[in-house]
């Protein structure tokens, strides 16, 4: 299969099966499109086609690069993985992350948060005990064969209202892992109204990732996400978060400023830039996944301005990288050479078999987004998995479940797109997020034209 | 070659062969949560070389 586009004056042909990107001129873009629609064409065909346009040699020079890259397997390959794929999913898996939530409850009251500010799908308030912690690590250990690395993500509702336990959590975490010769990655999503110098400590000494949430402009954050009381939240955290990330970056260590944006602050990409100015450079924004009926949502009306504010950020992108003061972008970062293999790409995210959510009292769900949808309880860290019939619905998910993907080229870059997505728009696990497909299509095209920007600088 | 610049990546059929080890981070464990994306993940053999 094959996927054309043209961004910001590159031709871009993507053979999608192989994963090969290639940076064409014109006239090889053309012909490269001709002989996606007709196979059978001949060089003679072609020539006579383009030969008032392009003189002879150019049109036989191009032809003979575009058939020796079919040859060396770049171009117009063919998906040849379907079986293997099927076959990988069908294997036995075993549990290799967690979505600790260790707080049903926040202090903020964000508009747009999917955990119903802490109660998801108004369930009670409450927080994780030591003792359900202790066990849900002990589950992850037992459950995960062979694994070596085994990610925990402490999230909520806001976890450092829960942070006694989260320090005692990763002490115990760590006490068990030359035992059970495991490893884990500590990650913690915060809000940081809570954060301070002893959190930011602990934090830069044993957690492999630190998410923090900021939304942009200081009008555009507090409007969604205030205190209960209605005040904004952007003036006590900026400090803290500007103290922490300088902290991180200064230790070589990973984190990101994750907003999400809405219908209100279509313009984003002046949000992520707001970020920059601020110091930060790991930086993180997505669309938000609300039903059409929040006055918040975005509508299918928003797409071409929201795809027309991705290129907005790209040009920023690349313009800061030459000066020297590059930051980046999570949906823009593309690993071309050391990214993941064909049966990750195609095997979809693991929600519901590798990667599972706990409540504050145990509970098990697919992932952290099905939390408190009792259709989606698979049973607890302590008495296992009931509902295998669930997990084995989502073992079956990938790529090939999905009809959308099979004529989409960006399936080797999504997986599938999100379950849960899936399920809050369509009642199934197994369909796709109309609006969230546009913009991850959206997204790999453009991180693909700034690997080629600066391949191009190179 | 004069017309086409092609981008170094990692060939999907090869990694075919040597794929699946299964010990690369899950998705929605990074800055994602909300959307699903392994385009930008890294593959720990590779990592390792």
């Amino acid at each position: 299969m094959i996927h054309q586009y043209q961004n910001n004056g590159f031709n871009i042909v993507l053979d999608v099966d192989s994963g090969s990107i290639h940076l064409v001129d014109g006239l090889s873009y053309q012909l490269i499109a001709d002989l996606d629609k007709d196979r059978t064409l001949s060089d003679d065909t072609l020539v006579g086609e383009y030969e008032e346009k392009y003189p002879e040699s150019e049109i036989r020079e191009s032809l003979s690069e575009i058939h020796s890259l079919e040859k060396a397997g770049q171009l117009f390959t063919e998906d040849i993985y379907k079986n293997a794929v099927i076959d990988f999913k069908a294997r036995p898996t075993v549990v290799k992350a967690l979505c600790l939530n260790v707080a049903h409850d926040c202090n903020l009251a964000c508009k747009y948060c999917f955990a119903d500010e802490g109660s998801y799908n108004g369930g009670p308030k409450g927080l994780m005990s030591y003792e359900v912690g202790k066990q849900a690590l002990d589950f992850l250990v037992a459950h995960s064969g062979h694994r070596h690395n085994l990610e925990v993500d402490f999230f909520g509702g806001e976890p450092l209202m829960d942070w006694a336990v989260v320090r005692k959590l990763v002490a115990y975490g760590r006490s068990i892992e030359k035992e059970k010769d495991k490893h884990f990655r500590f990650t913690i999503t915060t809000n940081g109204v809570l954060l301070n110098d002893e959190i930011m400590d602990f934090c830069n000494r044993e957690m492999d990732n630190v998410v923090m949430s900021l939304d942009g402009r200081k009008e555009v954050h507090d409007h969604m996400r205030p205190f209960p009381s209605g005040k904004g939240s952007y003036d006590l955290i900026i400090p803290k978060f500007q103290k922490f990330a300088a902290q991180r970056k200064a230790l070589g260590l990973q984190y990101y400023i994750r907003g999400t944006y809405t219908h209100y602050n279509l313009d984003f990409a002046q949000d992520v830039i707001h970020y920059a100015d601020l110091g930060f450079d790991q930086l993180s924004m997505e669309p938000v996944v609300a039903p059409q009926s929040a006055d918040y949502a975005i509508r299918p009306e928003d797409i071409p301005v929201l795809k027309e504010q991705y290129d907005i950020l790209a040009k920023e992108m690349i313009r800061r990288q030459k000066e020297g003061r590059g930051f980046t972008f999570f949906h823009f970062m593309i690993d071309l050479t050391g990214g993941p293999c064909v049966y990750k790409r195609l095997s979809g995210c693991g929600s519901g078999t590798e990667y599972l959510g706990v409540t504050p009292w145990g509970d098990l769900y697919p992932c952290h987004q099905f939390v408190g949808n009792q259709k989606f309880l698979l049973g607890s860290v302590f008495d296992g998995i009931r509902r295998t019939d669930i997990v084995d619905e989502f073992k079956c998910c990938n790529v090939y479940s999905r009809k959308e993907c099979s004529s989409c080229f960006a399936r080797y870059y999504c997986s599938g797109g999100c379950a849960a997505n899936s399920y809050n728009f369509h009642g199934r696990i197994d369909d796709v997020y109309e609006i969230g497909c546009e913009l991850e299509r959206k997204r790999v095209e453009t991180a693909i034209m700034i690997k080629a920007a600066l391949a191009k600088e190179n | 070659m004069k017309h086409i610049q092609t981008l170094s990546t990692r060939s999907l059929q090869e990694s075919m062969k040597k794929g699946g080890c299964g010990e690369c981070q899950t998705s929605c464990q990074s800055a994602c949560k909300t959307s699903c994306t392994v385009g930008n993940q890294v593959c720990e053999q590779l990592k390792k070389n």
